[in-house]
């Protein structure tokens, strides 16, 4: 009792500041309507009624058994892939003394700003049954095998090498900043007891990744199981939860049964969000000191250099042509079949549905990104240095918007703000009825459906600004806030004076990288456009699934462009002066 | 209340909530004190002792479980930090590194709503003041330990605070450079007459700025006084061995006579002067003695103690020696000795009777 009463003196006292008690309402409002209120309801549609009928065929019917076992296979196989290639090319980058470190450091990064089916497009072109490199180089419809043991490239190794390929940027940048923040001094004390590299790499390197490259494992696991573009292009037979959520609810317009089969999907991703969030976190042991006291050694034997490098080169080639394909692809008439120069697709994207949906897709992004970044940072703000209770659940809560899978997301919009939300209160003879939130999804939703998009975007964008924020937060000595609060600055003061701007120019960076998740994503939106809203993503998705692969090449091209300008543009605003490089550790 | 008062804690405590289980930790445990006008109070003790914690309920970036904490004669216990008027001087400076050392300085006055002519002067006579007009243009990663250290100073003295608080402020400067700016600090108070409590757990800084130090142990507050006292006096053997270097050895009272108690040490009689701390006849007692109040010689008829370790160390010879089977510490700060007994050898050990003091017996 004395203690509830104490914190409740402490929580009054940390938000006496009105500014700040009024921000803390409106991000726990904001998570409670947008990410709590939605995946509830998409469970409790899923657990109750037709859903929970649905749900006991599910776990029962082999089918639906089989289509469990493919995802948690595929997830696994792409996990595996994409932390094996992200390290690899970390290791590469760090560790090994080859050239063209820029060149890969470029390619590996590639994937972020590439829209969903562009990669799985250009595989087929390529690597499809009469794909240019299949058929046109080997004369097979098989990437191995022959006649009734070919295996094309649909299916679970398809989905695998794509997905590895589309994924692994998470992986590589994740173990690229653990191995720079690794203390050259490890090695060297290693060394200097008598350690070989081998020795070192197996004994030092390694171990003191485990947490990073775990950590990536299931984060890519997650992303693989909830991928939807790549299974509807690629799976083939192959399918999975995400293809058969898709299926109910396009199809079948069965939101029960979608509900009931995200359920499944959903304990899957967040058990390894509990993990990764409970355990990983946890066991980090790279410390980050920030003062590098030396300059990292670097592999210099001329065998494993060389292999590495070459292995990770082989996979730059790869990225390339790739992209390549759909760069072509957009300027020809139907790649591999006519190989005539045309603008056509072009002609097609910007004159017909494509031009509302490129400025409807930026318009929505552009206003998501901001509040997104200003509601993540404002959150890590509060969970980082105000003390108050229920800072843990706040941070969860918010993670929850991208540890989920989209389709999920999706779904939950789908079933709650379908129905405008009222407060009825019955007195008299017409009962008092309050809106709270109008309907926001399917015909006649507000704005054509377009704040739902705008909330989705934001909600998937907000735990990136959150972990930037914390971690950037967390780098700032809590001191130099104190000396601004000592000489007589309020919350909002300090905040704006001195907070902000030490951390503007990575918190612009994340920005972009928000903006471009926002431009290229698909499962969280595609239930929810509407006739008046159009989104690049889906009429993407609605050219490959008709086949007219060079239309989608022209979308993905145009949508590569927007986001490189935006990139530009961000990058010219903030300019070349960073604080960051300034040092956060009050001048020292 | 005392006029000349003006800071005032009153049986201030801090609870924490223990980070594994469900427990609390003390971390300040009723602690009470008045600080006068234009004192210079040092809070000292080992880390975890609760001075930060202490000067932190002062400066109000924490609240007092219980008790209360008073400013000129106002109770500012539920005030927010940011309109206490104190300024704080960190540990790790704390300056804006997006800001020059003028932006640095001013922003405080920025807050007051200082016309920009007023924020000019200020910040320029306290820029020179502290030697760092040439560099009022500098961002603080283009100074050197020691500036950052003014800097930070000069932006808590701009706003001329009631009371100024410092949290270990030499802690990173390197041992030259702390006795410089000890030196300055010193100047500075004494000039300005401001209020200042100070945190450290380095002795020579606090027994060298001090009006009067504050020993904390475990939350609680050992013992308070002028530096002289603390050292010559200590009340207890924590202090004694806190501040300094001390040797203790077991003794009972054999009479007390004219203030002074009778004891017995390797044979010989000593009359110590008591202090504060009551004492009766035959009590067991423990007498204690610094390094400097011991004499070695080569002398038979005196305590015969064999030297473990002599270091050299410019201003005195320290020297370890067993005595029976304790290892006493005994500085010889007698320039003209040099390095007189060899590691090994054999001494003869003398008392200083002035030096002796008294404390309650360990248990």
């Amino acid at each position: 009792m004395f203690t509830l009463q104490r914190t409740l003196k402490d929580f009054r006292r940390t938000f006496g500041d009105p500014v700040l008690a009024l921000g803390l309402l409106v991000a726990v409002l904001f998570v409670f309507f947008t990410i709590l209120l939605p995946i509830f309801s998409m469970i409790s549609a899923g657990v109750s009624g037709d859903g929970l009928t649905s749900l006991q065929r599910f776990i029962t019917d082999p089918v639906y058994l089989n289509i469990i076992r493919n995802t948690i296979v595929m997830g696994l196989t792409v996990a595996l892939g994409g932390t094996l290639l992200g390290f690899l090319f970390a290791y590469v980058q760090v560790k090994v003394k080859a050239p063209f470190k820029r060149f890969i450091h470029i390619v590996a990064l590639i994937p972020i700003i590439s829209p969903p089916f562009a990669l799985a497009s250009a595989i087929i072109i390529l690597f499809g049954r009469s794909g240019l490199i299949t058929k046109g180089i080997f004369d097979t419809r098989c990437l191995w095998g022959e006649g009734r043991g070919c295996n094309d490239i649909y299916g679970l190794d398809g989905l695998t090498l794509v997905l590895s390929l589309s994924l692994f940027t998470v992986a590589y940048m994740n173990l690229k900043g653990m191995l720079e923040a690794l203390d050259p001094a490890l090695d060297e004390a290693a060394t200097n007891l008598g350690g070989s590299k081998w020795h070192i790499f197996r004994t030092v390197t390694v171990p003191m990744l485990v947490p990073g490259l775990a950590g990536s494992f299931l984060l890519l696991f997650v992303e693989a199981i909830a991928d939807l573009g790549n299974p509807l292009v690629l799976g083939g037979n192959y399918e999975v939860l995400a293809t058969r959520i898709y299926i109910s609810i396009v199809g079948l317009f069965d939101t029960n049964a979608a509900a009931a089969l995200s359920v499944v999907l959903l304990v899957p991703s967040l058990t390894v969000f509990m993990v990764q969030r409970y355990w990983i976190n946890r066991a980090s042991v790279v410390s980050v000191t920030g003062k590098p006291t030396g300059k990292p050694q670097q592999i210099e034997h001329p065998v494993v250099r060389w292999v590495l490098w070459g292995i990770v080169m082989a996979f730059c080639l790869l990225i390339v042509t790739i992209y390549g394909t759909i760069f072509v692809g957009a300027f020809t008439e139907v790649l591999g079949v006519n190989n005539a120069f045309t603008l056509s697709h072009f002609d097609f994207v910007i004159n017909g549905y494509g031009a509302e949906a490129m400025t409807d897709t930026t318009l929505l992004s552009a206003i998501a990104t901001p509040i997104a970044g200003l509601m993540g940072i404002f959150i890590a703000f509060l969970v980082v240095r105000k003390p108050f209770p229920g800072r843990g659940a706040l941070d969860f809560a918010t993670m929850l918007g991208i540890a989920l899978p989209g389709t999920i997301l999706g779904i939950g919009y789908l079933i709650v703000f379908n129905n405008p939300i009222e407060l009825t209160i019955p007195i008299g003879e017409t009962p008092l009825v309050i809106p709270i939130i109008p309907k926001l999804t399917g015909g006649r939703a507000l704005l054509g459906g377009a704040l739902a998009i705008i909330l989705v975007y934001i909600v998937r964008s907000v735990p990136a600004a959150l972990r930037s924020g914390v971690s950037l937060l967390s780098q700032i000595d809590p001191a130099i806030e104190e000396a601004s609060t000592s000489l007589g600055a309020n919350n909002a003061q300090t905040f704006r004076r001195i907070t902000l701007p030490l951390i503007r120019p990575a918190f612009l960076s994340g920005l972009m990288y928000a903006f471009a998740r926002s431009m290229t994503t698909i499962s969280a939106i595609v239930f929810l456009t509407t006739p008046q809203t159009r989104i690049m993503t889906a009429q993407i998705l609605n050219e490959v699934e008709n086949g007219r692969f060079g239309n989608a090449f022209a979308y993905c091209v145009i949508l590569i462009i927007i986001v490189l300008i935006s990139i530009a543009i961000l990058t010219f605003l903030v300019g070349g002066s960073s604080a960051a490089t300034r040092g956060l550790q009050g001048g020292r | 209340m005392n006029d000349m008062t003006s800071l005032r804690l009153e049986s201030v405590v801090k609870k924490f909530p223990q980070r594994e289980g469900s427990g609390e930790f003390t971390a300040v445990d009723n602690v009470s004190l008045d600080i006068r006008k234009g004192e210079f109070i040092t809070l000292l003790g080992p880390s975890g002792c609760g001075k930060t914690t202490t000067l932190r309920l002062i400066a109000g970036f924490e609240s007092p479980t219980s008790g209360r904490i008073n400013l000129g004669g106002r109770d500012i216990t539920m005030q927010p930090p940011n309109k206490r008027d104190m300024t704080m001087v960190f540990q790790s400076y704390a300056l804006f590194p997006h800001m020059s050392v003028f932006d640095n300085v001013a922003y405080g006055l920025h807050l007051k709503r200082l016309s920009r002519s007023d924020i000019d002067k200020k910040v320029r006579a306290t820029l020179d003041l502290m030697g760092l007009g040439a560099l009022a243009t500098r961002r603080p990663n283009q100074l050197s330990g020691g500036q950052q250290q003014r800097v930070a100073l000069a932006r808590a003295l701009v706003m001329e605070p009631q009371v100024l608080l410092f949290d270990e402020p030499l802690s990173n400067l390197d041992a030259k450079l702390r006795v410089q700016m000890r030196g300055e600090i010193h100047r500075l108070q004494r000039r300005l007459n401001i209020t200042s409590v100070y945190v450290t757990h380095d002795q020579d800084e606090a027994m060298a700025l001090s009006d009067r130090i504050v020993v904390m142990n475990a939350g609680k507050i050992e013992q308070m006084g002028k530096p002289e006292d603390i050292y010559r006096y200590p009340a207890t053997r924590f202090v004694a061995d806190f501040i300094g270097r001390a040797n203790f050895l077991d003794t009972k009272i054999q009479a007390i006579d004219d203030n002074c108690a009778v004891v017995s040490a390797f044979g010989q009689t000593f009359r110590v002067p008591l202090q504060q701390t009551p004492f009766s006849v035959g009590e067991h007692a423990t007498l204690m003695m610094r390094p400097e109040a011991i004499r070695l010689a080569h002398d038979p008829s005196a305590k015969q103690v064999r030297i473990e370790s002599a270091m050299y160390l410019g201003t005195e010879v320290e020297y370890m020696v067993m005595v029976d089977d304790q290892l006493w510490s005994v500085a010889d700060t007698d320039p003209r000795t040099g390095r007189a007994f060899d590691e090994g050898a054999t001494a003869g050990m003398t008392i200083l009777e002035s030096s002796l003091h008294l404390l309650k017996a360990s248990h």
